[in-house]
Order: structure tokens, then sequence, then C-alpha cells
């Protein structure tokens, strides 16, 4: 049979965008701000931040899964290092440790069988997996002393409290809570 | 303010150290004040010093003028600083099936290993090893009866480098004991022997991991113990490729090879460091036999591939950084 | 909050004492060097200033780098090296010596994880 030949039409396509994605982007951005809000206050270690972005995180992890939980870490990162003219520079590295290291955890959360954690659960897992990988890189690429782990357990507190205060917002956020997917 | 601490040094008169015996010595006192720790800390560093050169075996002193005595095969009276330390010597050596040989001078000095410098290759000619070993010196060769000395054997020459370390800490022992002070470790690299206690703890030494950098056990002594480690890694030198060390198997008259290193522990140092090196040469297959035999009661041998062997004694006492993957226990000791 | 959030939260609340106990612990801190030059007296060096230091021995010039509370030996004149093997010492009690040029370091400090070194 002889394929027929036809005059293909130009397609034109508009990209509709769905509300969901309206909220992505809105989230995306308050991450970002957040981010951006988050260099202003003083740390201990040069670099290192209390992670409330996290807040964004955990909520879109509960509403649009993980995929887009891990989007919008890297676009926060990458974004606020961007506006902040600190892209590629050592409190880029820090972020991107700290937003890595929670993402990663929150991927090995979300396969865990049974009902699973709740907002608070993977918030407390994110905030101490983001100290934790920012703590780790700052000792080995910046300050190797051995005494700064001396900050390490204050910081692991303080990253445990941030985690609560953090998962109970997200919570509230997310009016619809739903299973976390990867 | 997390990271400021108290800064003050700890006090320094509990740490002495000076280098003689061809090694660093450090000794490490507890619960003295400085003054004392200086004073005692000076005294062993002679006493340690004049010891090198009364038995340096290779430069002028009174054991260069003993071999060349017993070389005469002539009767002569030993001299008494040096007697007994070679009363001590030879004793052990019969003890060891004489696997520790302290009159294989001549071999030694033919590997080079006599000074204190670290020899360059190339090795020996087999030959004039074969023939210092057929020579077969040997502390049967001497009679030694009320100081007076007398050797059969022209081929005997005494070299104490294995067993000097071990006697010359136990005199430095028993001075610290004179001055009052209990408490104390005299370290002489792989050679140690610890008084007393760290306050209300006991003593923790660590052992060196042969093959690298770390430390690879941990032991706690008892009031009055010696540790000693004879390893292959301690005086050696390269030569294409191959590593030749200063424990020299006295049948061979080559480095003893089926070992790396030997820990034993016991009471006086002397006896453990004849012990740590006979059972270096006894190797895997002889070290229980020659422990018994010595009276040694806590052995730890490893062998080229890394295996380690041990009695039950001294695998309780022994605390492993990483458990090793090999270990074979022998029957008690 | 979920059962599991429960249960994460006392998990981690319970491991964070032991956090501090061991991060908080002096143990093995060492904040001295002594530096041991033949049978000259001993120096005692702060460690909280990083510096190379220059020491003569007998065979020649041995130096030692003071970085970030550790010490070690970076370059000697003896031909085994064995001081440099050494590596880093990090820990009070841990010591590196370069035997034929006669000099030795040692990290002092208030809680040396062993009082003496068998090797």
């Amino acid at each position: 049979m002889m394929t027929e030949c036809r005059r293909r039409q130009p397609i034109r396509q508009q990209i509709q965008t769905t509300p969901e994605d309206h909220r992505i982007a809105w989230l995306a951005a308050l991450a970002i701000t957040i981010h951006v809000l988050e260099s202003a206050l003083p740390s201990p270690l040069p670099g290192l931040k209390p992670g409330l972005a996290n807040v964004i995180t955990i909520a879109v992890l509960l509403q649009f899964g993980w995929r887009m939980a891990a989007w919008v870490s890297l676009l926060r990162v990458l974004c606020g290092s961007l506006l902040l003219g600190t892209f590629l520079s050592p409190t880029f590295l820090l972020s991107l440790a700290g937003a890595g290291c929670s993402i990663g955890i929150l991927w090995i959360a979300c396969r865990l069988p049974g009902r699973g954690f709740g907002p608070v659960g993977y918030s407390i897992l994110a905030a101490l997996a983001h100290m934790t990988g920012q703590f780790t890189l700052a000792w080995l690429l910046f300050i190797p002393h051995p005494e700064i782990w001396h900050l390490f357990p204050v910081l692991m507190t303080a990253a445990l409290l941030f985690g609560i205060v953090s998962g109970i917002i997200a919570g509230a956020m997310t009016r619809e809570h739903r299973q976390c997917r990867t | 303010m997390l990271l400021a601490g108290c800064s003050q040094p700890p006090d320094p008169g509990q740490h002495r150290q000076f280098f003689a015996l061809g090694t660093l010595i450090d000794i490490t006192f507890y619960g003295i004040d400085s003054s004392t720790a200086e004073q005692a800390g000076t005294e062993l560093e002679q006493l340690f010093l004049r010891m090198h050169a009364d038995w340096h075996a290779w430069q002028p002193g009174i054991l260069q003028e003993t071999n060349h005595r017993l070389a005469t095969q002539d009767e002569f009276s030993a001299d008494p600083t040096l007697l007994p330390l070679l009363e001590a010597a030879n004793r052990l050596s019969r003890l060891s099936n004489e696997l520790f040989n302290p009159v294989i001078g001549k071999l030694i000095a033919l590997w080079g290993f006599h000074s204190d410098e670290r020899p360059a290759g190339p090795p020996p000619d087999k030959a004039a090893i074969r023939e210092l070993v057929q020579q077969h010196p040997s502390v049967t060769d001497i009679t030694l009866d009320n100081g007076r000395i007398r050797s059969s054997n022209p081929a005997v020459s005494y070299d104490l480098g294995a067993v000097a370390k071990g006697y010359a800490i136990d005199r430095g022992i028993e001075r610290l004991r004179a001055h009052g002070i209990d408490n104390a470790i005299i370290n002489a690299g792989g050679d140690l022997r610890a008084i007393g206690r760290h306050g209300d703890r006991p003593w923790r030494i660590g052992i060196r991991d042969p093959r690298g950098p770390g430390v690879l056990a941990a032991i706690e002594l008892g009031d009055d113990e010696s540790v000693l480690t004879s390893g292959d890694y301690e005086r050696f030198f390269v030569y294409k490729g191959k590593r030749y060390h200063h424990i020299i198997d006295p049948r061979s008259g080559y480095p003893a090879d089926s070992a790396t290193s030997v820990t034993v522990i016991h009471t006086d140092a002397t006896t453990a460091d004849a012990a740590a090196t006979a059972l270096f040469v006894a190797g895997p297959k002889q070290w229980y036999a020659i422990a018994r035999r010595m009276g040694i009661h806590y052995v730890m041998l490893i062998d080229r591939n890394g295996t380690i062997y041990m009695n039950p004694a001294m695998r309780q006492r022994i605390h492993f950084e990483t458990e090793p993957a090999d270990i074979h226990l022998s029957k008690p000791l | 909050m979920t059962r599991a959030d429960w249960v994460l939260l006392v998990a981690v609340i319970g491991s964070l004492p032991l956090l501090y106990t061991h991060f908080w612990s002096d143990e093995g801190v060492a904040r001295h060097l002594q530096v041991q030059i033949g049978n000259r007296p001993a120096r005692i060096i702060a460690l909280d200033q990083d510096r190379e230091l220059t020491l003569d021995g007998p065979l020649g010039t041995s130096r030692v780098e003071i970085r970030d509370g550790r010490a070690r030996f970076v370059n000697s004149p003896c031909p085994g090296k064995n001081c440099i093997q050494a590596g880093w010492l990090t820990g009070a009690g841990e010591l590196a010596a370069c035997l034929p040029n006669r000099i030795s370091i040692q990290l002092l400090g208030m809680h040396p994880r062993f009082d003496a070194i068998n090797f």
C-alpha cells in the first residue's frame, strides 16, 4: 500500500499551562526568595544556613512528588545563587551539598513501605541531612580543622528544631497530603 | 567561643625524649613534679648513651675488646659491667633453641646491620654467607664460669643488638625505682616497659601497624610489664625491589622471612627482647614451641600474608582498631 | 503526625546526647607540638597557627608542616623517609621521628589515646 504523501499543515501549538504548573512556579519562586533572604542571616560557619527553604521542598514533595521536589530544590539553589551573585562560590557549593543530601534522603524515605512519614517526619530527615551534608563539605573542603566538630552536635540540634517547625508549616500549607512518590 | 579551649600546654616534664641505642627513647612519667622528671630523664639519658657506647660491637669499646679476646680462644676475665648481659644472652639463647643467637656478630656485620647507619645494597655474596654459617658460632662454644670466659670457636663474635635495648630498659627501670618513681614508661622504639599506672587507669599502649602509619591495636599493661615488637620494618634496605631486614636467621644466614612482626608481652624486657627475635625467626610454624620453652605467655605473630597468630591469653588482652579477617588461635601457652 | 514520625522523633532525640558525648569529649585533642632535635632541650610549639618549621639536624634540614591543628614531616634528608611516611599526626600522643637526623615531633594533649606507641 502506498503511503499517501500529504502536505503537512504547520501546527501551531500553544503551550498550555495548568494550574499545577502555576502552583509549582509560585512555590519555586517562594523557595528562591527564602533562600535569598536567608543569606542575610548570620551563621556560625560561613555559608552554613538553617535551610528554611526546606519548608517549600517538603510542601512540593507532598503535593507533587519527589521529582518535582528535587527540581524545585535545584532551581532554588541555582537561581538563588545567581541572584545573590554566589554562583559557583563556596556558599553555592554548601547549599548544593545541603540540598543534595536532603533530597537524597527524601528519595530513600519515599521508597519505604507502609504508611510512611508525615510532613514533620520528612522535614526532620531533610533538615538533618541538609545540615550533615553542608557541615561535612565545609569540613572537607574549607575548614579541615578537627575542632570544628565541636559545633556539630549543636548544629544538629538546631537542625532538628528547624525540621520540626518546617514540617508543621509545610503540613499546614498542603491541605491535601499525598503519599510522596518517587 | 566553643572552639577556643584551655590552651595551657600539658606539663612537658611528663615526657622526656632523647636519641640513644639507635632509636628514639621516650620516657613517660606520671604524677611527679617536673624537676624530678627532668633529673631522672637526664640520668637515664646518660645511662643509655653510656650503654650504647660500651656495647657497640664494632666501635672501640668494652664489647669489641671482649670479642677480640674471645677470638684468641684464651680464657680471660669478662668485664664486670658486661658480664650480666653476656650471661643473660647465653641463657636466653639456649632457651630459644639458639634461634636467638647473640654470637653471630660476623654474619650481622657482613650484612651491614652492625653499624648505626642503614646499609645500602647489594646483599652479601652467597659463598661468604655460607662460610660463616658453616662455622656455626654458638653460645655452646662459650664457657662462662665465675667471671672467667673462654670461647672454643674463633667464629664466635657477640652482637647484642637483639637484646641490648631490653636489657638497657630493665636497668633504666631499676634506676627510676631507685629514685622513688613507680609510675613510668621507658619506650625505646619497639621495646617498652611500664611500671605502675597512669593515675587511676592502667597504661594504654598502641601497637603500630607494621605496614601502615596508623595504630593496629591497643593493650593495657599491668603493674610491671614489657611489650616488645620485632619487625622487618625497623632496619632494612631494599635492593632490586627486595627487602632485606636485620633479623638474621642463624640457620640460613639470611633474613628470616616467614613473619613481618612479632609482639610479646612479658615481665622483664631482656627476656621479651630475646624472645621477640627468636619467635620472629621461628615463624608461624615453630613459634608456639619456642614460646613455651622460654616461658612467654603472650605472643602475637603476623606473617607475610597479614595472617595473625596468637595464643588465647593474648587474644583476650589485645583490642584491635578494626577486627582482622584472619586470626589463628593456638593452644594455650 | 504519623507513627513513623513519632518513631523518628524519638530516635533522633535519643541519639542527640550521643552526639554530644562523642564530639565534645576532649580525648585525643592536641594543642601543642613537642619538637626534639638531638638531645637538646625540647621545644613546645602551639598548634593553633599554621606554619612550617625548619629543623636542622646532623644530616641536614627536615621540614615540618603545621596545619589545622595537625603536624607532619614534609621533607627530610634521611634515606628511608619513614618520618614522612608516618603522615599527619592528628591525636595527642602521636609521634613521628627521623632517626638518622635525630629529630622527633610529638603532639601533646591532656587526654592522649595512648600513653606510648610500640613500633
